[in-house]
Parts: structure tokens; sequence; C-alpha cells
């Protein structure tokens, strides 16, 4: 019963808002998690709290140990937001999920063909002299993703991973994720779209205002009415032929 | 036939001969300056000197050599490497490739500091100098932290809480330099930079504040890279990025006021040599930290030496060099910046 991450009154103050509050629930290692919800719902402060880097009250244990300013874990981020530095190039970028594998040192010729070999699957070998300032969304998604990748995590968070790509790359970047996934890594994301969360994740959680409304399975959570409370009555949910549920924003008047 | 997209591995990011060819570039450059002068020293001569072999200088040549020009570069080159990486650790730091020791009014709190000394102390300045500079340096850069907000907060807002303080500084500085004519003419030379006045003592001093702040930088400058990223990330891959500032800017703040109460106020190293150290190489890794210290100790050298020599017998100011370079650098820099971030 320890491989689970087990999140017990986990309450996040920034400054005097409260962010989260009193979350309980447990996430199960080596599935897909996402957390769903509108803005400001405390989605991201969940997932820098699950990081261990946010002050938080409560607890927060990842096979039994407490996650806080524990760097003894290797969990891969991947923000919605990234800093991108100037005039570093994509395989210095890349190279960065290495270095403390590598001891803060050179990096070993392992690293260094994992590197070229995560580079092919997400589509940016041939790129990785170019600086990271010059790539697309996608192509930054993605060497964002090709990071968290050569990090070989245990567990990777990912912010929003699709927000700011368009449906063909949305789609290629979740099934790189996908593929984390067959590797045994857990993965617990952000998404707005519940549609794409409900295809790729097996379990949803859904928060709004720092709290947990909905927590189950991607089916039960999607087909419950609660999911239209949460989002004020504004969605629809529809199921397609083939079985799988589309959530739909409501016209407003 | 090897093609790009055939290779199953990637060269190594940082290419360390170019760290050796930048050690060589020191030592070529370092006999360079003291061979040059009103008096010119034979070049194999020189070497033979320093490497104690029979047939080197003697009598009068050696006396300039090892008690006037050597000291002299070696402290050029010292001052030069501090400029240089306390440059691109700021950069790093504050994520703004404009970033130098002027940011932050480090150097400008040193050179208050400095000024302070030498319009109180009156004769026996120059040893209380190091000593004013570095709180000068330290209280500005708190200073610059405090009225950011926070401690650490948006970088862009130390950047200007920094460029405040170090105005004020020199306001200051200014005031108190016009309102004791009496020192008016030592404070502004020094303000100019220079390095008229080294000697063995300065060097020795001066040496080892400069080698443990570089030592310490040089440590750390894989993890450094990790501050380009946001805080998240960097945690996330394995760096305590609070601690980590910490360090990088204490230590980077002590090499800029040593190099200040040194040398003066000698501004664009640390803005000219990182750049031009990334721009060659086409990385930013802070492993080029110690290629960087080496390029800049050159640069600095070469710069003293044409202070020493272009007006001859007169001398000019070391700053008035190192700006004449780096103020239009400093421009292709900002250019450059805007076309990227774009």
């Amino acid at each position: 019963m320890t491989s689970v991450i087990k999140v017990e009154d986990l309450t996040v103050r920034l400054g005097s808002r409260e962010v989260l509050r009193g979350i309980s629930l447990e996430i199960e290692h080596g599935k897909w998690t996402c957390l769903v919800g509108p803005n400001g719902a405390g989605k991201t402060t969940f997932l820098k709290a699950l990081l261990g880097s946010q002050n938080y009250s409560g607890s927060i244990t990842d096979s039994g140990v407490e996650v806080f300013k524990n760097h003894d874990r290797n969990v891969a981020f991947v923000p919605q937001h990234p800093q991108i530095p100037i005039g570093m190039s994509v395989s210095e970028y890349v190279m960065l999920g290495r270095s403390k594998r590598d001891g803060w040192g050179n990096e070993s010729t392992s690293s260094r063909k994992l590197v070229a070999e995560i580079l092919k699957l997400t589509g940016l070998f041939g790129m990785q002299n170019q600086f990271v300032t010059q790539l697309s969304g996608g192509e930054m998604q993605r060497a964002l993703i090709a990071r968290a990748l050569v990090q070989e995590p245990t567990l990777i968070l990912l912010d929003e991973p699709t927000s700011a790509l368009d449906l063909h790359h949305q789609i290629a970047v979740l099934n790189n994720i996908e593929l984390l996934k067959e590797r045994g890594v857990t993965i617990i994301s952000t998404m707005h779209d519940i549609t794409l969360a409900a295809m790729y994740a097996e379990k949803i959680i859904v928060m709004q205002e720092g709290r947990v409304l909905l927590n189950g399975s991607s089916d039960e959570v999607i087909h419950s009415p609660e999911l239209k409370s949460a989002f004020e009555n504004r969605i629809n949910v529809y199921t397609l032929e083939s079985g799988r549920p589309v959530i739909v924003a409501k016209k407003e008047k | 036939m090897k093609t790009a997209n055939t290779e199953s591995t990637l060269s190594p990011i940082w290419n360390w001969k170019i760290t050796a060819l930048s050690f060589a570039l020191l030592f070529f450059v370092g006999i360079l300056a003291v061979s040059f002068g009103p008096v010119s020293l034979d070049f194999m001569k020189i070497i033979k000197t320093l490497f104690g072999l029979p047939g080197g200088l003697n009598g009068q040549e050696r006396t300039l050599l090892i008690d006037l020009r050597l000291p002299r570069a070696l402290l050029a080159a010292l001052v030069g490497a501090a400029l240089a990486t306390s440059g691109a650790v700021y950069q790093t730091v504050f994520r703004n490739p404009l970033a130098d020791p002027y940011l932050l009014g480090a150097a400008a709190g040193a050179g208050l500091g400095a000024t302070i000394a030498i319009t109180s102390a009156g004769a026996d300045l120059y040893s209380l100098l190091p000593i004013f500079s570095f709180f000068g340096a330290i209280l500005a850069v708190l200073v610059s932290f405090f009225i950011s907000g926070k401690f650490f907060a948006e970088p862009n807002s130390l950047l200007l809480s920094g460029i405040a303080v170090g105005s004020f500084a020199t306001a200051v500085q200014t005031y108190l330099q016009q309102r004791n004519s009496s020192s008016l003419r030592p404070v502004y030379s020094w303000i100019l930079g220079e390095l008229t006045v080294a000697n063995w003592q300065k060097v020795a001093w001066s040496s080892v504040y400069i080698f443990i702040a570089l030592t310490i930088l040089i440590t750390v400058s894989k993890q450094l890279d990790g501050l380009m990223l946001t805080d998240e990330e960097a945690y996330s891959l394995g760096i305590n990025p609070n601690k980590l500032r910490v360090i990088a800017v204490v230590a980077a703040t002590l090499a800029t006021a040593t190099a200040v109460s040194a040398s003066g106020l000698i501004g664009f190293v640390g803005i000219v040599v990182p750049h031009l150290v990334r721009g060659i190489t086409h990385r930013v890794t802070n492993r080029g930290l110690l290629t960087i210290a080496l390029v800049g100790a050159s640069f600095l050298v070469l710069a003293d030496l044409g202070a020493r020599t272009l007006l001859s017998p007169a001398e000019l100011p070391i700053g008035v060099i190192t700006a004449f370079v780096g103020a239009p650098f400093f421009l292709v820099v900002l250019r450059k910046k805007r076309l990227v971030s774009k």
C-alpha cells in the first residue's frame, strides 16, 4: 500500500488567499491522472505541491515519503509557461535533464546517446543546434517533453501540456506522454480540454475553488451530474457512436 | 556516409579544448603585455626569467619586469577574470543578457564605499579601499533586493531597483567627490579605472578574494544553468534555486567588489567577454565560466597594454579603452536581444 501518492488535508496559502483547501486523496502510480477545473481552481498550485517546491500544510507522501523539498525523488515538471533561455541550443536545453544523473559534470556518453534517441522520438533531431528561442510553440513543447523524458523520471507533472498547440500537435504531444506511461512512469497533468483528458487519462480529478469536487475513473467523472455543476452548467456531455464522450461548452445567450 | 540524421549520439555540450586554448591565449597575451612599454623587453628572455632558466633578464630589466610590469599584468588579469565571470553569473541569475556588475548597483556601491574611504581617510587611503568597497557593494545588493519587493522578486524588478540604487550611489559618490576638492584628482582617476598603482601586495590580497569567489562560481557552474529556467523546472532538475542564487550573487559580488577596489570602475568587461565567448562557442552553459574568466583576463591585460602604450608616455585610463570597445558592443547585444525575444 505504499505505491501511491497520498495527499492528506493539503492546504496552500499564497499571501492571504487559500488556494488549496484541505484536499485529501490518493493518486495511483503507473496511471495517468488528469486535474481539470475552471481557471483559478488551484490546479497548478496542486502540481507544484506534488513537485515538492511549494510550501504547504497537511501532508503529501510519495511511496510513504514526504515530498516537500525532497530532492531524492526524480520528478519531471513541464510548466505551462516555461522560461525560454536566450542563446541556448536545443541539445543544451534537453541535456539539462541529464545534469543531475551526470553528477553536474560532463555529460556521459550514454546521456548523449539517450538525448539523441529522445530527440528523434520527439521529432527534434536535426534541430539540436538551433536556439530554443527560435522554436515554434509546438517544437518548444516537444523540447520540454524531451527534457522530461531524458530525466527518466518516476513521476511527471505537466501543466497544460497542450494549451499552446494546434489540434495535430496536441495529439502528437499526448501520444508522446502516453509513451511515458508505457514505460511505467506516473503521469499527473492539468488540462482544460476535458474531452482530451477523458481520451487519455484513466483518472480525472475535478477541482473547484481549491477543493476536490470529483475524483474517479474518467468514465465515472465525465458522466456524473456533478461535472456540469462544477462548470456551472455551462457544458454539455455527448457520447459518440464509438462510446467516446465529448464535452462541449454551451453557447451563452 | 554519415549525415546529421543518422548519427546516434550528440557531440559534447562543452568543448574543453576551447578552455585549454583560452589558457594559452592568456599566457601569450600576458608575455606580450610585459614585453611592451617605454623599454621593450625580449620575449624569450622574459620566458626564461619567469621559468628561472639561465639567459634571462638581468639588472634593471629584471626589476622592471618583476616589480612593475608583472604585478600590473597580473592585477589586470585578476580584475578582468573577476569582472567577466561575475557579469556572466549576474546574466544567468537575473535571466538578463544585459546584466553586468553594474546591475544591482554592485559596482557603484563599491565605488561609493571606496570614495568614502578616499575622501575621509586621506593619506592612508589604499589600505582601506577593499574593505569599504566590499561593504558598499554588499549594501547596494541588499538594498536592491529589499526595494524590489520580495527577496527574490521578478528578475526585471530587481534589475530596475539595481539601476536606481546604482544611480543613487553614484550621485552620493559624485557629491562627496566634488565637496572634497582636495581629493578630487585621486578619486577621479580611480573612477576612470587605473592599474598604475599595481604592486605585489595588491596582487596578493585581491587574488585571495577573487580566487575564492571564482572557485565557488566554477564549482556550481553546471547548476547555474538551471537558473535560466523557471524555479519549478530548476527544482525538478535537482537544484535548490533560492539557495543557489544567494551563493551565486554573494560570490559574484565579492569578485566585483574586489576588482573595483583594486582597480576602480572598469566598465563593460562583464558584458563584452561573456557574450564574446558565448557567441564564438554557440553555447550559453556556465561550464564556460572558466573560459570566460580566462578570456576576461586576456581582454583586460590587452586593454591595459593599450592604455599604457597608445598615448605613450602619457597613460589613458583603462576604463576609456574598455568603454570604447564595450559601448558599441553593448548596443549590438541590445539589438540582438530585441531580435531573438521578438
